[in-house]
């Protein structure tokens, strides 16, 4: 999804009325609780945030410049990675075998058998259409952050096809966009 | 209330920006090794031991290679060649890579310009601790004189050097070359479109 992202993609940046602004923090703090305590420092009320809109209807969250949070459409905040990093135990997770990892790092989307295979995991309450972290066989850190298409009792029983969507992964353009002028 | 997490703090690769841990499925990963063999060796202890070897292998080039064709003969054929062994020309040179490492054992200054943002840029000067200069001192003059940010940082081989903010290329040579009188004009080079060009000529 953001593959080929830039700032150039960048369709408008918005200062959020207030009421704006607490919707989104709440809408965080509801999918992510873990996080809630971090808020005030992460999205501070007196400090403007913003919301950027791009392409393929996608909306960056910006706070001082860098990037926090993404969704599309009207879909759940997911974190940056390099926020995921920092806070890992925020989301729910999966793991790709070795196998898949120079896939995913190359933009694809996570088929069920690079998740059902020795080297993989699944948390088994992840259900359809849900921000998930993606980690890897031998990897301490995530390298992309994944929305479902199956849930994970589903990947695992149906272990065909697509069964979570590539978002945001190492490398690709919001990866690179550290700031956000 | 929940307890409040505190960050993690994640080692990134200055020369691919992932995780160090991802740097194996790199398409820069050559370029990331000699970083990563300085600064997260626990991750990669292959690429350690391939260094120390290859270190070793140079030693011993250097100290039987007049002898060489003496030992030939005694099995050495039938050995498998290693997969990094140093290649030799067909004179029986050998073909050495020239690496970052290398270049900077000779004591001399790189100055090389970095463009950011289209217009903002950063000029990048290496190797004036070679000549005994003091890089925290050196970076307060060279902030002065340009009137500019200037600082001391770690660069991509965990090397220091400064980065002073703007194009100071015009310059800096004088300025260099007036300051420090153990620096010759005939060690300073810049890197230009990738290529090292000597700064008198
Ligand atoms: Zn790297």
């Amino acid at each position: 999804m953001f593959k080929k992202f830039s700032s150039e993609e960048v369709t408008g940046q918005n200062q959020v009325k207030a009421s704006v602004q607490r919707k989104i923090r709440q809408n965080i703090a509801d999918e992510y609780p873990d996080l809630e305590p971090l808020l005030d420092e992460m999205l501070p009320k007196k400090s403007p945030l913003i919301v950027a809109k791009c392409q393929n209807h996608i909306n960056l969250v910006v706070v001082n410049n860098v990037p926090l949070f993404f969704n599309v459409r009207d879909g759940p905040y997911m974190p940056t990675l390099r926020l995921l990093h920092q806070y890992p135990g925020i989301m729910k997770k999966f793991r790709v075998d070795r196998g898949a990892i120079k896939f995913v790092l190359a933009g694809a989307n996570i088929m069920c058998p690079g998740l059902t295979s020795a080297g993989g995991n699944l948390d088994e309450e992840v259900p359809a259409d849900s921000p998930v972290a993606i980690m890897a066989e031998g990897k301490e850190h995530a390298l992309a952050i994944g929305y479902t298409k199956m849930s994970a009792k589903d990947i695992k029983s149906i272990n065909k096809g697509i069964g979570v969507d590539n978002m945001h992964y190492l490398n690709d353009g919001l990866w690179k966009t550290l700031h956000l002028d | 209330m929940a307890v409040k997490l505190q960050p993690v703090q994640v080692l990134y690769c200055p020369v691919c920006s992932m995780p160090a841990e991802y740097c194996e499925f790199s398409p820069e990963f050559e370029k990331c090794k000699s970083w990563l063999i300085k600064n997260a060796p626990d991750l990669y202890p292959q690429l350690v031991q391939e260094a120390a070897d290859k270190a070793a292998e140079k030693l011993d080039g250097l100290t039987v290679g007049g002898e060489e064709d003496g030992v030939k003969g005694e099995g050495s054929s039938s050995e498998p060649k290693k997969e990094d062994e140093v290649k030799r020309l067909p004179g029986g040179k050998v073909k050495k890579k020239v690496t970052f490492e290398d270049m900077q054992e000779k004591p001399e200054v790189v100055v090389e310009k970095i463009v950011r943002n289209k217009r903002k840029c950063v000029t990048i000067i290496k190797g004036l601790d070679m000549f005994g200069i003091k890089l925290s001192e050196a970076s307060k003059k060279l902030g002065k004189k340009f009137a500019s940010g200037a600082s001391v940082v770690k660069g991509p081989t965990d090397k220091e050097q400064i980065d002073v903010q703007g194009d100071i290329m015009y310059d800096i040579v004088e300025f260099i070359t007036d300051t420090w009188k153990s620096v010759p004009e005939s060690a300073i080079y810049f890197i230009e479109d990738g290529r090292k060009v000597s700064a008198n000529a």
